[in-house]
């Protein structure tokens, strides 16, 4: 390995882990809301509702991010409408902000699936003793159904966050200066593929090794009352 | 219109998107194949802890599933990796032009994702035989291969199939990935006619109608795989 | 067009002719193909339909160089930032595609003698302040905080990261990408080599654009090369110096000349030096 290219690329792409981490939070943080709000719309007894978020997640489970994110940059942004109305322009103007969109709703479809796997996971009885208690809907959503559904849920959702992070890496595509995007255009420069993209490569693992660790602390965190 | 409906018609685009389609299937069916034998292979191997290929294993399945799958494809197509070569030119296809080679190292890059996936699927449903048959096989005497063929493998597939349908539909979604490198698959031609016809919305919209109908299909397929080997059980 | 399907017909008797010429050294025309890397979809130097077919000026570039050397050519079409990699990893034997000469590509590849040399220019919208500016380095110093589109890879896009850093670049893999988003306001300007925008600007969508009038050339900053050469393979020595022949006298004898008259409309061949 060449040591004048390693200081050469880290610096560089410890710029674009900044920008990874940004769109990372920023489409989880979206996501995760919209997901639960979807995962509560597919088990209301709202036909409407259940069938909206069925072909919601249907739709954004088959098919391929990048077609998604094709589809709201480039094809969105061939809209007159899209293009003249400020607040869509803001959203579909901006690679970051159009990749963040992109991966919130993606997102959002395989984390209402998680989420709606929690959520029928819970004991019925559970949730008729909170109503005999006298406890609202909403307090007993609040404080019986979301903490269970969400430990129960809480290993799958792990993984999911570690495909948030790798579907970072597509917002390359739409010219945004993420750890993938440093390492494309640092090799174009240096022609050193396999280096820049080790750096890059162990940037990702980096990045998910921590948020797995995250997620294993919480899960012990929730499940503390269990025997060890 | 300003979609440019019309142009898509007119400028032969449905055909190309077809065989677009054709070679994605193709590409995701040739991956999802050696995929299922990486998974098979290395799944055995983590199930039964071979001691120094596990970590072999374990470094291969971690790196893979934590690297974003576009920095492995841009890396195996830049990289003037002369195994991809000796892969291609193992299978006889030295010398292959075009759209042959891409499509190999294509292979090769989803394959190496999917099987990643499949190992842990396999593992995983290695380990979800009850050890009690497999003792009792051996109770009984029967000889090692035969235990794997007649009691581990038939019960290994059916509870690998539905991890193995989600795998599938990662895999066929992945190869959208390899457009950026220039094989001619439904991304690709969807990303040549929007960029040539100036038209991106209805190309990309067309592009996600089409993988939708391919995932929407082979759910449909896993579906009843599913209900087929199902055990039939007293209701 | 029928003028184009004449040269064909002219290149493909040319070819049959040199076949029968040559056949007592058939064992070297049967190892005699030559398979040239292009990125296809750079108009009017190198466009691939659907089907793989190459047209352009580099796709004639080759078909006169490979009739020239008597050799069978095949096209295999590779995004433009993938070129160099590929030609190293022994994809194709030589790259064809527009590509300018310089330092920092001779680390990797060799180059035939340079060819052809365009000047480079930006493009803005009509309206823009910057639609006004004759002078390059007042150019380059107005472009502060403003967003440029480039082509990954390029010289276009080493010679911004080097004159022009205040700016914000956008990369693309393709010049339709970068032209999109110049139509859609997403980027203030692109820079590029001024075929590939003449092209854009006789676009519908690029009716509201112009060139700004400064020549960018490689005189001005040897970032942009030293024209426009063939992409060989570093070990492959006497296959260079049969194509440095072959460009030479494809140069001299105007048949570059005429290509070049063909789809930019100006002669851009580059005299051997």
């Amino acid at each position: 390995m060449n040591f004048e290219l390693v200081f050469l690329a880290v610096p560089t792409l410890a710029k674009g882990l900044r920008l990874t981490a940004m769109l990372t939070v920023a489409s989880v943080a979206i996501g995760f809301n919209l997901g639960l709000a979807l995962a509560v719309m597919r088990l209301s007894n709202n036909r409407a509702l259940s069938g909206f978020a069925k072909g919601y997640s249907t739709v954004f489970r088959g098919t391929p991010l990048l077609v998604q994110l094709f589809l709201f940059y480039y094809g969105l942004g061939q809209l007159s409408f899209v293009r003249d109305n400020p607040v869509l322009w803001w959203i579909v103007g901006d690679g970051a902000h159009c990749a963040v969109t992109a991966l919130a709703l993606n997102t959002a479809a395989y984390t209402s699936e998680i989420l709606r796997g929690g959520l029928m996971s819970i004991p019925g009885g559970l949730v008729e003793a909170a109503q005999a208690c006298g406890m609202s809907r909403l307090l007993c959503f609040r404080r019986i159904t979301f903490p269970l559904a969400i430990r129960q849920a809480l290993p799958a959702y792990g993984n999911e966050l570690v495909l948030v992070v790798k579907g970072t890496s597509l917002a390359s595509t739409i010219t945004v200066l993420e750890i993938t995007g440093h390492a494309k255009r640092l090799m174009s420069q240096t022609y050193a593929i396999l280096e820049i993209f080790a750096i890059a490569g162990l940037l990702y693992l980096l990045i998910n090794l921590v948020l797995i660790t995250l997620v294993r602390l919480l899960e012990a965190h929730l499940t503390r009352y269990l025997p060890r | 219109m300003e979609l440019g409906l019309l142009q898509v018609w007119e400028g032969g685009w449905i055909s190309a998107i077809l065989r677009g389609a054709a070679i994605t299937i193709a590409l995701g069916m040739a991956s999802m194949a050696f995929g299922a034998v990486i998974g098979v292979g290395c799944g055995l191997i983590k199930w039964a802890r071979i001691f120094p290929l596990t970590l072999v294993v374990d470094f291969y399945t971690s790196v893979v599933r934590g690297v974003p799958e576009l920095l492995i494809i841009y890396l195996l197509f830049f990289s003037s990796v002369e195994f991809v070569a000796r892969v291609a030119a193992a299978f006889g296809y030295e010398g292959l032009a075009g759209n042959g080679y891409a499509f190999t190292i294509a292979v090769v890059a989803i394959a190496a994702i999917s099987g990643a996936y499949s190992t842990e699927v396999v593992r995983g449903a290695l380990a979800a035989i009850p050890s009690g048959h497999i003792e009792a096989a051996r109770a009984l005497g029967i000889p090692g291969r035969r235990i794997f063929r007649r009691i581990i493998a038939p019960q290994m597939l059916r509870i690998a199939i539905p991890g193995m349908n989600n795998v599938w539909q990662t895999t066929i979604k992945d190869t959208a990935l390899v457009s950026v490198v220039g094989l001619q698959e439904l991304m690709r031609v969807a990303f040549v006619g929007a960029g040539s016809t100036r038209n991106p919305f209805i190309f990309y919209f067309i592009a996600a109608l089409v993988y939708l109908a391919i995932t929407l299909v082979s759910q449909g397929g896993f579906d009843w795989i599913e209900r087929l080997l199902r055990p039939r059980t007293r209701k | 067009m029928l003028n184009k399907g004449n040269q064909n017909m002219k290149l493909k008797s040319l070819l049959i002719a040199t076949f029968f010429a040559t056949g007592l050294t058939a064992a070297h025309a049967a190892e005699g193909e030559l398979s040239i890397g292009t990125e296809g979809e750079y108009p009017p130097w190198s466009m691939a339909d659907a089907a793989g077919n190459v047209t352009g000026f580099d796709a004639d570039v080759g078909n006169l160089l490979c009739a020239k050397l008597e050799m069978k050519c095949h096209f295999v079409v590779q995004a433009f930032d993938g070129l160099i990699p590929a030609l190293k990893a022994k994809r194709f034997d030589i790259i064809i595609s527009g590509m300018s000469i310089t330092a920092e590509r001779k680390k990797q590849i060799n180059f035939s003698v340079g060819y052809a040399e365009l000047a480079n220019m930006f493009v803005v919208k009509k309206d823009s302040d910057l639609a006004g500016v004759k002078d390059i380095e007042a150019l380059l110093t107005s472009l502060d905080g403003r967003t440029v589109g480039v082509q990954a890879g390029t010289t276009h896009a080493h010679f911004m990261e080097k004159r022009a850093s205040s700016a914000v670049l956008k990369t693309y893999d393709t010049l339709d990408q970068m032209q999109i988003d110049l139509a859609s306001g997403r980027v203030e300007a692109a820079f590029a080599d001024s075929s590939a925008l003449q092209d854009f600007l006789g676009r519908p969508d690029g009716k509201e654009f112009q060139f700004v009038d400064v020549k960018v050339l490689s005189t001005f900053d040897p970032t942009l090369g030293e024209g426009i050469g063939v992409g060989i393979a570093q070990e492959n020595t006497e296959l260079k110096a049969r194509i440095d022949k072959a460009l030479c006298e494809m140069v001299a004898d105007g048949s570059i000349g005429k290509a070049s008259q063909t789809w930019f409309k100006t002669d851009i061949s580059r005299p051997c030096q």
